[in-house]
């Protein structure tokens, strides 16, 4: 075989080469801030919970709704904070699946809560659920960024969704009330089976 | 030899050519995911004809079984959902379903105004087999959360149409060819009880 054969062939395999396996999505390629954004819409476990606390802040009424604006980053940037100190804490899914199921349930029934209650309740399902998304952090990322970027995108989604909302509420037929609370029993529903597929998961192993 | 050499490389190039990068999962619509359920209500036409029922009967007896019907089935469904996926045996699930379309639709058919509350009991009896079948696939499910999004919407949705199409009952003929339906749902039940 002549020399410019053998590298011929040799380039051609390099081209031909395939592709790595792209197993996991572990990163944008944006930087760590996006990584960190995007996160909490890759999965329904992550995205459910903001959307029933942010139904739930708009049968509150505008005025005591608003505050969750506040207090589910706060609980957002905390939990995902947690889970950089202190990782691998086990029970904290099961409180995001109990959100979803507990939260949608409130929303079903259209439930008007106490402020404290309210702030409490969004603060600490933002705890949960920022831990959930810190657990996705790997060794080289950079926590900070992550961080940021989990917590800006809780920002934006409560403020926008919470807006949304309350216009979508504020337009004329008594319909639109009832067509949250149905969404809100369909997130209960989606709670409810996911709870009991993970207890069950545990108590079988 | 050096035609061997040769042909020996271009075999070696032609097979990693057509090598297929390995996509394992990235997690967003896996095939026992979303997908999945959603289309489980939807393939299954006992599923299908029963949760539109549901809609027509809360549209035909109007507010707030209008409302109350669609929210109570979910809920109830999931209980329903719990004791498939925890793998509670539950007997006659598919005469049940089926018994369900028979029932519903005579209901519309009939046009029988129960107290809310027997409705709502009705239904959400209906509501734990339906959710049981739909709850047996959850746990072989890549994604159990998206399984349960899909099959939840898809009944959501199923309802919603039953709603919509019982909003003619408004007018003489629209009520007529609603409880047409209703007959048409029970006959198909009675076809699925029996086959």
């Amino acid at each position: 075989m002549k020399p410019w054969h053998a590298r011929c062939l040799i380039a051609a395999l390099a081209v031909l080469t395939p592709t790595a396996s792209q197993a996991h999505l572990v990163t944008t390629r944006l930087g760590d801030f996006y990584d960190g954004a995007v996160h909490p819409m890759t999965g329904f476990e992550f995205a459910l919970p903001w959307l029933a606390l942010v139904i739930l802040a708009a049968l509150q009424g505008p005025a005591r709704g608003r505050w969750l604006i506040l207090a589910f980053p706060i609980g957002l940037l905390l939990g995902a904070a947690l889970s950089a100190w202190q990782p691998g804490v086990q029970f904290v899914q099961i409180v995001n699946v109990a959100a979803i199921a507990g939260i949608g349930l409130l929303v079903a029934l259209a439930m008007r809560l106490p402020t404290p209650l309210f702030l409490a309740l969004g603060f600490v399902v933002g705890l949960a659920n920022g831990y959930e998304n810190g657990e996705a952090m790997v060794y080289n990322t950079d926590r900070f960024l992550f961080i940021c970027g989990v917590t800006a995108i809780g920002y934006v989604f409560a403020t926008l969704a919470l807006a949304l909302i309350n216009t979508f509420l504020d337009g004329r037929g008594g319909w639109r009330a009832i067509a949250l609370r149905a969404g809100g029993s369909w997130i209960a529903a989606v709670g409810i089976m996911v709870a009991g597929f993970q207890l069950s998961t545990l108590y079988h192993g | 030899m050096k035609t061997n050499t040769l042909t020996s490389w271009l075999a070696l190039a032609t097979l990693l050519a057509l090598v297929q990068p390995a996509l394992a999962h990235t997690g967003t619509d896996t095939v026992f995911g979303f997908k999945t359920g959603f289309l489980h209500p939807i393939s299954g036409p006992d599923h299908l004809i029963a949760m539109v029922a549901v809609g027509l009967w809360g549209a035909q007896l109007g507010a707030p079984a209008i409302w109350v019907l669609p929210i109570t089935f979910p809920l109830v469904m999931a209980m329903g959902g719990v004791l498939g996926v925890i793998g509670i045996p539950v007997p006659f699930v598919e005469t049940v379903i089926a018994l369900s379309a028979v029932g519903l639709g005579l209901m519309v058919a009939l046009r029988l105004r129960p107290p809310l509350w027997a409705a709502a009991v009705l239904v959400a009896v209906f509501a734990i087999f339906h959710g049981y079948a739909h709850g047996r696939e959850l746990p072989g499910a890549a994604d159990p959360v998206g399984y349960g999004v899909g099959f939840v919407v898809a009944t959501g949705l199923l309802h919603l149409a039953g709603i919509l199409i019982g909003t003619v009952t408004s007018r003489p003929l629209g009520a007529q060819a609603v409880r047409a339906c209703g007959a048409a749902i029970a006959c198909a039940g009675l076809f699925f009880l029996v086959t």
